[in-house]
């Protein structure tokens, strides 16, 4: 299999995580790419018409994206059990979503600076982006502790993959401050040997 | 169940209509909600701290969200099935590039809802503009038989372009995507819930 990456995509380290916890790391090749909204630049526009990573091409079957697909379908294909069955299944994807919902308002935020004349970057969206994530963070220390701890999910891999992307693009907004319980989570799931082999670069 | 719901969002719109395909939507009362990223106070964020919708309340009172969580919850506990057991992956994909194609289609709703004239970008939605045409036309030449979630999203992404970017006339150059909307667009799910205001 071929899985189109970058070193800096949070959505991909989610994708890297799970195929090393989940011994699956060397069934992979990886295909560096890149791009933006503005510039699709070498991200596999071909195979993913939204111009997006990561994109994984399979031996015998469809390729497929996004990174929930991804990862789902990589915990199917060695039956790893990071979601759960019954009920608890549903909570965990909520989870999961609620990881890839503070991705994509940080992302936002990003591209506002990144992406656009300094007179065009809008404050009021930069804040807008901002409230969602602080709002999911507080929701994650108040009712989803319980998810973050005990054996591996995919909940957890999301989460701590978004927490690393905050450390690397927004530290100076410290989203530590009044949450200790996420804060102990992330310094304990950020030592894991499939944590520190993804740390973000550049 | 309690769906946060708003007839404009095709994300919204693409849940009702497979609870409407798998007989689900009997159990499910409406909850209007309306808001977006810089005004989002009518949104339930007590139930999704992302301000988002759809979120669907269960009887238990668990919250599901986003969109993707919900139809696969719905998928799993109605019928027939939209999501085929044995190969679901390429289904899951094909639902994943319609809701690219929305995002990019709301991003671009949203760059003129939420500025003043003078902080848009062009460029930005254009570069939205892009991802949507590239995902028509990786469609046209093969639009998949069948029915399924992915079709359910497809039609739903094709329904808020005509929507909101009519002007941007996607049927052109697509004859096979047009005749296919056109044809699924008969089904009750989809005429009970055109989008609107």
């Amino acid at each position: 299999m071929r899985l189109y990456s970058s070193p800096t995509s949070p959505y991909v380290r989610k994708v890297h995580v799970v195929l090393r916890e989940t011994e699956q790391w060397d069934d992979v090749e990886m295909a560096p790419s890149g791009g933006t909204p503005l510039d699709s630049g070498t991200n596999p526009v071909a195979l993913n018409p939204l111009g997006k990573i990561p994109t994984l091409e399979r031996d015998n079957g469809a390729t497929i994206y996004d990174s929930r697909v991804i990862c789902r379908f990589l915990d199917d294909r060695v039956q790893a059990g990071l979601y759960a069955t019954g009920a608890r299944q549903w909570e965990l994807l909520t989870l999961e979503a609620t990881a890839d919902g503070i991705l994509d308002a940080v992302i936002l935020m990003v591209y506002e600076r990144r992406l656009r004349p300094e007179d065009k970057q809008f404050q009021p969206w930069i804040d807008g982006q901002w409230r969602k994530v602080e709002t999911a963070l507080d929701t994650l220390e108040r009712r989803w502790m319980s998810h973050l701890s005990g054996k591996l999910n995919i909940g957890q891999i999301a989460i701590g993959c978004a927490l690393g992307y905050l450390d690397l693009r927004f530290e100076d907004r410290n989203w530590r401050k009044g949450r200790d319980d996420l804060a102990k989570f992330y310094d304990t799931f950020s030592q894991r040997d499939s944590m520190i082999a993804t740390v973000p670069q550049g | 169940m309690i769906l946060h719901d708003n007839p404009a969002s095709p994300f919204c719109r693409k849940v009702q209509v497979l609870a409407r395909e798998t007989g689900q939507m009997d159990q499910i009362e409406l909850a209007y909600a309306v808001g977006s990223p810089t005004a989002p106070d009518k949104m339930p964020t007590a139930q999704n701290p992302l301000g988002k919708i759809p979120a669907l309340i269960l009887d238990d009172g668990t919250a599901l969200y986003d969109s993707r969580v919900i139809t696969r919850y719905l998928a799993d506990h109605g019928s027939p099935a939209m999501v085929p057991a044995d190969t679901p992956y390429p289904v899951l994909a094909r639902e994943a590039l319609a809701d690219g194609i929305m995002d990019a289609a709301v991003l671009m709703v949203y760059e003129v809802r939420c500025r003043p004239e003078h902080e848009r970008s062009a460029d930005w939605v254009e570069g939205q503009w892009t991802k949507v045409i590239r995902g028509l036309d990786s469609i046209e030449g093969s639009v998949p038989a069948g029915f399924d979630l992915g079709h359910i999203a497809l039609a739903c992404a094709l329904g808020y372009l005509d929507f909101r970017h009519d002007d941007r006339n996607w049927r052109g150059g697509r004859p096979n995507l047009a005749a296919w909307f056109e044809e699924v667009s008969k089904r009750d799910s989809l005429k009970a819930t055109e989008p609107h205001v």
